[in-house]
């Protein structure tokens, strides 16, 4: 059966997203051109005005709808503490904590040689430029702990302690409010390689 | 851990076969080609989610049929049931444990401990370094989920700094020397990790070869496994000798664009008293090293999991003198559960059996009881 060209280009356009496959895609176009036409439209036009309106902030990459975002322009944060995240969703993850009040840093990334990030094709220059007001004292580092956020920790760390900041890491380990007995062993095994004096 | 029972739905040449097992020995008898070791890459199947030689799961489809189907029933503290099956239109394989979907293999992984002795482990005592790596490494990954995690990393690590050192060769870009370092440091990290663990390792299971060795040979021979990574090293200064090593390499490092310093390039030696059995090792010598090789991996999984594995043994007492067959079957009175496949009745009689061990004959895909 040929398939109407709208229809196939819907498909093809969605099967173009994350953890979409051909069939998945196939469901939510005919979904779609099932549904109440008033619902298409504003699923269309939250998309477009999600390209539009919102954009990257100037100074953290955070995502934003002003030029600069709301954590970088509030009073409220200490200035002088700088959290570092490959992502903008970790600062969501982040806040959502309420235990942070600085401001943050989106790499947009980390170091991987094999699918060809390097340096260049992260956010650094712009975070070293951040230090030039001499307001930042601290970088917390918040990567990832797989193989290539621990070393992007390590790069960062050897590049930026030499300009006289103060560097640390997120502690990484035992989920908190567990148990010991039910974390799963590499978790412990992970904690216990790495644990600090006290 | 006891098996109880398998089911088998077009499992190569097994059309429909429900086997039930003793908790002893269970020994399964048939010609070449008649689906005796069909039996143990079924249980290697529930244990695993993997196939015992490695191959493709459609292969293990019988040759008229879509699909195959593997039920078993363990029995530990509780009862476990575990089903696999495979669709050849879908191509995709399904775990159930309980009847719950299991979608990664990790999740299994430990659950049902499983040693194997086959055809194929000559390659450990007479092949290159890579296959006594593979056998360690498996042991280990099996013991610790934090060995697992670490080992995954540092090939990660491996395949991440070689794709640099190729860079750097092809572009010459100084700014890449910069992430080397960084690249460098978690090599040495979580080499030294996985070196410390192997030291550790080695130090533990050396006893239960001797032991396995002279259970099986009752001579004085000794054997002794040696660790050999890219120096002498003790325990303390790991990463610093590693950080000296990789120093002296660096330039053939970017000239070959290879990892040259590392725990994947570490070796293990067998000796039997003081000679290396590579070099020196009669046949026999070398058979013995490799079944006590296994019987080491059975009682260390036993102790540090404190779960007791199944023993499969393929096809091992054809070609073995008498007086090594009934040693060997003395020895699997201390084992457990095994299953020991035979092509025929050789050796057979003189086995050392218990009361409820089970002969089990197989001819063409379809099983009778002995
Ligand atoms: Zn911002």
């Amino acid at each position: 059966m040929l398939i109407p060209e709208p229809l196939q280009l819907v498909i093809d356009e969605l099967s173009k997203l994350p953890s979409i496959g051909k069939k998945t895609a196939q469901r939510l176009a005919l979904h779609l051109l099932k549904s109440d036409k008033e619902m298409v439209k504003s699923l269309a036009k939250g998309l477009i005005d999600l390209k539009e309106k919102i954009q990257f902030c100037e100074v953290c990459f955070n995502i934003s709808v002003a030029n600069i975002c709301e954590i970088c322009t509030s009073q409220k944060r200490d200035r002088s503490k700088i959290c570092v995240v490959e992502e903008a969703s970790d600062i969501i993850a982040i806040e959502r904590t309420n235990e942070f009040d600085g401001l943050y840093h989106v790499l947009g990334g980390v170091l991987s040689p094999l699918s060809g990030k390097g340096v260049e094709d992260l956010n650094i220059k712009e975070l070293l430029k951040r230090f030039e007001s001499n307001e930042v004292e601290e970088i917390i580092l918040a990567l990832n702990p797989d193989t290539e956020g621990e070393t992007t920790s390590l790069y960062m760390a050897k590049l930026i302690k030499p300009l006289g900041l103060k560097v640390s890491r997120i502690a990484r380990g035992l989920p908190i409010g567990g148990d010991l007995e039910f974390a799963d062993d590499a978790t412990i095994g992970r904690a216990v390689i790495s644990r600090i004096d006290i | 851990m006891i098996l109880k029972s398998i089911e088998l739905k077009n499992f190569r040449l097994h059309k429909d076969s429900v086997l039930t097992f003793s908790e002893n020995l269970n020994f399964i008898v048939g010609g070449n080609g008649q689906g005796k070791t069909t039996i143990l890459e079924a249980i290697y199947y529930m244990c695993t989610t993997k196939s015992l030689n490695q191959s493709p799961d459609i292969e293990s489809v019988n040759f008229e049929e879509k699909f195959f189907e593997i039920k078993g029933q363990f029995e530990d503290l509780t009862k476990n049931r575990i089903n696999i099956n495979f669709n050849s239109d879908v191509g995709k394989k399904a775990v159930l444990l309980d009847e719950k979907q299991i979608f990664r293999a990790a999740d299994i992984i430990g659950k049902f401990p499983v040693v194997t002795l086959i055809q194929s482990d000559h390659e450990i005592t007479q092949g290159s370094p890579g296959e006594r790596r593979k056998f360690v490494d498996s042991i280990i990954s099996q013991a610790s989920e934090t060995y697992l995690k670490i080992f995954i990393d540092y090939n990660k690590t491996l395949r991440q700094r070689s794709s640099l050192l190729n860079q750097i060769r092809e572009t010459k870009n100084p700014s890449l020397y910069s992430q080397l370092d960084a690249w460098t440091s978690t090599l040495i990290k979580t080499g030294s990790e996985i070196i410390r663990h192997r030291i550790k390792f080695k130090n533990e299971f050396n006893e239960y070869v001797k032991n396995a060795y002279q259970k099986i040979m009752n001579t004085i021979e000794t054997p002794d496994i040696s660790y050999q990574t890219f120096t002498e090293i003790e325990d303390k200064n790991i990463e610093e000798e590693f950080a000296k090593e990789l120093n002296k390499k660096k330039e053939l490092e970017l000239i070959r664009a290879k990892n040259l310093v590392g725990p994947h390039r570490d070796d293990f030696i067998f000796n039997v008293n003081n000679r290396e059995l590579r070099r020196y090792g009669s046949q026999g010598q070398h058979k013995t090293f490799q079944i006590a090789l296994r019987f080491a991996q059975f009682f260390y999984m036993k102790d540090t999991m404190g779960r007791v594995p199944i023993f499969l043994m393929d096809d091992i007492f054809g070609e073995l003198d008498t007086y090594r067959a009934k040693k060997i079957s003395e020895y699997l009175k201390e084992v457990g559960q095994s299953f020991i496949t035979m092509t025929d009745f050789t050796n057979y009689s003189d086995l050392v059996k218990l009361e409820n061990d089970k002969l089990i004959e197989v001819e063409n895909g379809t099983v009778t009881y002995v």
